[in-house]
């Protein structure tokens, strides 16, 4: 369950700094000879590194059936979550007829990453072998020197469907070119819409709003319905509100910031076009809703009252709907965000603990390739999913590209507990990903304000949201 | 109290209340007073009461419902058991009344100690101690934190455990400097007198200073449960587990993920227990209050 | 204080030897550590807790303004620190609005009370239940009030906007523009906390004799000069230890505009100091930004405490 990765999104993010960056170009060209070293020789050849561990010259050969080790893990699912336990439990009982001395030991943690929680654990270096991370916590298990660079250990042979999974994602938990995590799940954002005040306002809900303009005119439609439903809704508190205009410039083909990271570069025709078009909705059209600093939990909760109808959203906010709010599946739908550019992108991810054994990061990917990462088995089993009466149908995690991805999705349609015709328009229409800013959670602090002042107040200046805004990202990307 | 004695003469005297414009003056204001201040105070718990019972849809309707239309108890229900109050109303009593415990054993002890034993260094240790009645709580958050997720030397991580909480809970100085100043005023001939029958410090200070010192530890003890009772920041950080958390931190967690409704109805039950609390034991603690007032 | 400090027993009679004849030195050496071994045995919790949870923090938080983490290293980066959090753009502004608040908290949460307790005072009926309702509030759980008055707060489905409309007021936006937000925090918080301060005033108000309003009456003075000549006076010595007090407490509010207006508000009009370390530590998992902020407030409030107590000392004495 990803339902806290949107909450956490809303932290940590890498800082790179100037004298690592020089770093980069050294420490690339060594991993890619190990890397070759790895793939390219067997294990035979001892001329090779005789300065690297005595094990690292196979470290891209598969785990051996016959090894003995335990591995820790967390984000095991709790009691309360009995279907997923049960098939946890499988998993490993499965896993372990091809490596029977392989012991899983799962911890249950629920909700799987709580930040503070997180913090102590790396700064007390307390961690399990493997353990759950989001995609922007890279830098902060790095600057704890957390984590095991696995890049030597991951290939086609220890992880078949390598090929198969979005690069984009693997990238995520690369920095300097080496391989830190291996993807769990991840969400790309569009627009999800209540269809239910579709249908009320008159509206068709199989076509949600491919631009602005659209959203503009259905979200009118619907305020008009009355009784405080609002149209379309934003956040704009606890640094969300920055992460969803970063998703709406994304949208437009708009950046956050320069691609040298070092300058602000949403004070264009893209960024004024969405802080103007939400002041529009706002002010002009009252379509919005008069309740404003929401953040991330908020809009839910008035989406799955039938009080809004619409807004920027991963998948799995509808599960969390159903889950936590009593809401259906049937009553939403999804298109892919106006504009459709480009596309947010997050989710989570295993590292492997700093330190462990050749064997022991051998049998974590074996087990992380096994329950997570091959089509058909684990947490990509659908018939099963269905046959425990889970979920089935989200266009989430959506790891896999080309074949793959195909194959999955036929999987999964044929197994849907849900109508996933509901999601046509956003499964039809894949936009590509995009990963946050760098010092996403310091830009988002002050893009904030650019949100709160364009729907908390009437007469708000937009270019000078927009340039105070910039003066003072330029300030973060520049203060070290 | 008031009751009883001979009302004391106030500000307003009593022949101009006893004047026939005085008396109207004085009822009419009464009668503002009551009315507003019922209002102002139990305004805001009646819209809680009601708003718990109204439909999802109703509660966050514009313009809003004065009386709930359609009568829901069920979220009351519903939020009973999302919030689990039983058990963090059991781990913020076990909370509050741990740093109590903390408190009365080592403050008063060292509150003793720094009175009545003057041992070297106790004006230094009593000085930096005082000083950290300067620094308030929240601007070491940080370090604090920091110290408490991996204690040093005995190397230990208090997160979760109620420890966390405990422990610097012992680090209040207002307390000290309170108990102190009261064991100053104990007459010293007392303590000698428990000398020449031959009583240790440890049975002095059981048999002598505390039985004279009820007062001040019930307003030693007001504060003590008062402050855990109250705190948001600290429970939130280092209690992150939802097993281990108090009242303030459950309910709080529990606003990001349900409907209104069943939020509202949530406060009015973790209401509840503590207005009762109140309304049996108000004399109590009204006078334990206001013997802790300082006067002027 | 007087309320807190024993009976005194009756003096003149001198119990036992509190300074016996001088004996031999080894004997008094050996009594006097003795002592002092049980005097320290006592301290000694209460002086672990301190110095663990409270004295090394206070260490630590000096050096981790001066240092930094990365990578796994710690390294001394001199006033990398300071110098970042200065060129925090939200820093200027955090400091203003903390400023705002504390100025507003005193305007409403010192002076209602006062005026509250004063009035209280002078009713006859109905004294124990207006106290109870006045209390009240400080009985609930701090964030079922604040949560309560967010609620009460929208601008949509809130109270306060239908009891406006049903007046014939103007609709407001309360916590949701950059104008109001802190008002409307500041008035949720004095509803919750002025019960403590409003009974402790008026156990200062019942301790004035009555005489003192008698003679300024023979001088002719009137309500207000009454309360400016006698009550505030005579209740100097509360008022101002609570006026400390409460400055001290209100810059450092954090909870409050955490909950009702996610922290930093409207345009950013409602980020407090306290809620930018947070952010800081706990966001943006820079240790050593907070622990600077941290400092500064720390030295601003040390040096305000010190500077206000030496004042009031010497009004006191002047």
């Amino acid at each position: 369950m990803m339902i806290s990765s949107r909450l956490r999104t809303t932290r940590t993010f890498p800082r790179p700094s100037a004298h690592r960056r020089t770093l980069a170009v050294a420490a690339a060209a060594a991993t890619l000879a190990t890397l070759l070293a790895a793939c390219g020789t067997s294990s035979s050849d001892d001329d090779g590194g005789d300065d690297s561990k005595p094990a690292a010259a196979d470290a891209g050969a598969p785990l051996d059936p016959k090894t003995k080790v335990t591995l820790t893990i967390d984000c095991m699912p709790p009691a309360t979550k009995a279907a997923e336990l049960k098939e946890w439990k499988e998993d490993v009982a499965e896993f372990n007829k091809t490596y029977p001395n392989v012991t899983i030991q799962g911890k249950q943690t629920d909700p799987c990453l709580e930040p503070p929680r997180f913090t102590a654990m790396l700064k007390a270096k307390s961690q399990p072998d493997v353990f759950y991370t989001y995609f922007t916590d890279l830098q902060q298990v790095l600057d704890n020197d957390g984590a095991e660079d696995i890049s030597a250990y991951v290939n086609d042979k220890t992880l078949p469907a390598l090929k198969g999974i979005d690069p984009g994602v693997m990238d995520v938990m690369k920095k300097d070119g080496k391989q830190y995590g291996l993807p769990y799940s991840n969400y790309t954002m569009g627009l999800l819409i209540n269809r239910k005040l579709f249908e009320e306002a008159g509206l068709d809900p199989n076509t949600p709003p491919a631009t602005w303009e659209e959203v503009r005119t259905a979200a009118k439609k619907i305020a008009a319905l009355g009784k405080g439903v609002a149209g379309y809704g934003e956040y704009s508190a606890a640094n969300t509100g920055g992460w969803h205009f970063t998703a709406a410039t994304y949208g437009l083909g708009g950046e956050v910031v320069s691609a040298d990271g070092t300058k602000a570069a949403f004070n264009d025709e893209t960024g004024k076009q969405v802080v103007e078009n939400l002041r529009a909705m706002r002010w002009d059209d009252d379509s919005m809703g008069k309740t404003q600093l929401l953040k991330w939990g908020d809009l839910q909760k008035q989406m799955a009252a039938d009080k809004l109808g619409m807004f920027l959203a991963a998948p799995d906010d509808i599960t969390y709907m159903v889950q936590n709010l009593k809401a259906k599946y049937e009553n939403f739908g999804m298109g892919p965000i106006p504009g459709a550019k480009a596309t947010l992108f997050g989710g989570n991810d295993y590292m492997i603990k700093k330190g462990s054994s050749p064997d022991k990061i051998k049998a974590a990917i074996a087990w992380l390739n096994f329950k997570f990462l091959t089509p058909g088995k684990g947490q990509f089993d659908w018939a099963r999913t269905k046959a425990d009466g889970l979920p089935v149908g989200l266009p989430q995690p959506n790891l896999f590209t080309g074949d793959a991805k195909t194959q999955d999705d036929a999987t999964r349609g044929e197994n849907s507990t849900m109508p996933v015709e509901n999601f046509k328009a956003f499964m039809d229409n894949p936009v590509p990903g995009k990963a946050e800013p760098p010092k996403a959670q310091e830009i988002y602090k002050v893009l904030d304000n650019v949100m709160s002042g364009v729907l908390t107040n009437k007469n708000a200046d937009v270019a000078k949201l927009l340039s105070t805004a910039e003066t003072q990202v330029n300030q973060v990307l520049a203060n070290q | 109290m008031a009751a009883v004695e001979i009302r004391q003469r106030t500000l307003i005297s009593p022949a101009q209340l006893a004047r026939r414009r005085g008396r109207i003056t004085y009822w009419i204001v009464l009668a503002l007073v009551l009315g507003l201040f019922t209002v102002i105070f139990l305004g805001p718990l009646y819209w809680m009461v009601s708003g718990g019972l109204k439909s999802t849809q109703e509660v966050i309707q514009t313009p809003p419902t004065a009386v709930p239309h359609t009568v829901e108890p069920g979220n009351y229900s519903d939020a009973w058991q999302l919030m689990d109050l039983a058990r963090l109303l059991g781990n913020t009593l076990f909370y509050a009344f741990g740093a109590l415990a903390f408190q009365l054993v080592f403050d008063v002890a060292a509150a003793y100690s720094l009175s009545k034993l003057r041992p070297v260094f106790g004006k230094v240790i009593l000085g930096a101690m005082l000083a950290t009645l300067m620094i308030p709580a929240t601007v070491l958050i940080v370090p604090q934190y920091l110290t408490v997720i991996d204690v040093p030397i005995v190397e230990r991580n208090l997160l979760n455990s109620p420890w966390a909480i405990w422990l610097p809970s012992v680090t209040n100085a207002f307390n000290i400097f309170l108990l102190k100043r009261f064991f100053d005023s104990i007459p010293r001939e007392l303590m000698d007198a428990a000398a020449m029958d031959g009583a240790s410090a440890a049975r002095t200070l059981w048999s002598v200073i505390l039985p004279m010192s009820r007062p001040i530890l019930g307003v030693v003890s007001i504060f003590a449960v008062v402050g855990v009772w109250k705190d948001f920041l600290w429970p939130m950080l280092t209690l992150p587990d939802p097993a281990a958390q108090t009242l303030n931190i459950g309910i709080y967690s529990l606003s990001t993920g349900v409907p209104l409704n069943t939020l509202i109805a949530a406060l009015t039950i973790a209401s509840v227990p503590t207005l009762l609390f109140f309304l049996v034991f108000q004399r109590n603690i009204m006078s334990g209050l206001t013997a802790g007032g300082l006067k002027g | 204080m007087s309320a807190l400090t024993a009976p005194k027993s009756p003096a003149g009679v001198r119990h036992g030897p509190a300074r016996g004849p001088a004996t031999d030195g080894r004997a008094a050496f050996a009594r006097a550590f003795r002592r002092n071994v049980s005097a320290h045995g006592f301290l000694i919790g209460a002086v672990l807790c301190f110095g663990f949870f409270s004295w090394y923090p206070m260490v630590r938080e000096f050096f981790l303004a001066f240092q930094k983490t990365e990578d796994g290293r710690t390294v001394w980066v001199g006033l990398d620190n300071l110098r970042y959090i200065a060129n925090d753009p939200a820093f200027w502004q955090a400091w203003r609005n903390t400023l705002l608040f504390t100025g507003l908290a005193l305007l409403l949460g010192f002076v209602v009370p006062f005026l509250v307790a004063v009035l209280l005072n002078e009713l006859r009926h109905g004294q124990g239940y207006l106290r109870l309702l006045v209390y009240l509030p400080v009985m609930l759980p701090p964030v079922a009030s604040v949560l309560l008055f967010k609620y009460l707060y929208d601008p949509g489905y809130g109270l306060f906007n239908a009891a406006f409309g049903a007046v014939g007021l103007p609709e407001q936006q309360w916590l949701q523009s950059s104008d109001t937000a802190m008002l409307c925090i500041v008035l949720a918080s004095t509803w919750m906390n002025m019960g403590g301060a409003t009974l402790i005033y008026l156990a200062a108000l019942q301790g004035i004799p009555g005489e003192l309003y008698e003679a300024a009456e023979l001088d002719g003075a009137g309500l207000w000069r009454k309360i400016w000549h006698v009550t505030v006076p005579q209740t100097r010595l509360i008022l101002s230890l609570m006026l400390l007090l409460q400055i001290i407490a209100t810059m450092q509010v954090f909870t409050e505009p955490f909950l009702l207006t996610g922290g930093a508000g409207p345009e950013g009009s409602t980020t407090t100091v306290v809620y930018l370390i947070y952010q800081y530590a706990f966001s943006f998992n820079n240790y050593g930004a907070a622990a600077a902020l941290g400092l500064v407030l720390l030295v601003l409030l040390a040096a305000f405490s010190a500077a206000y107590t030496r004042l009031s000392r010497a009004g006191d004495e002047g």
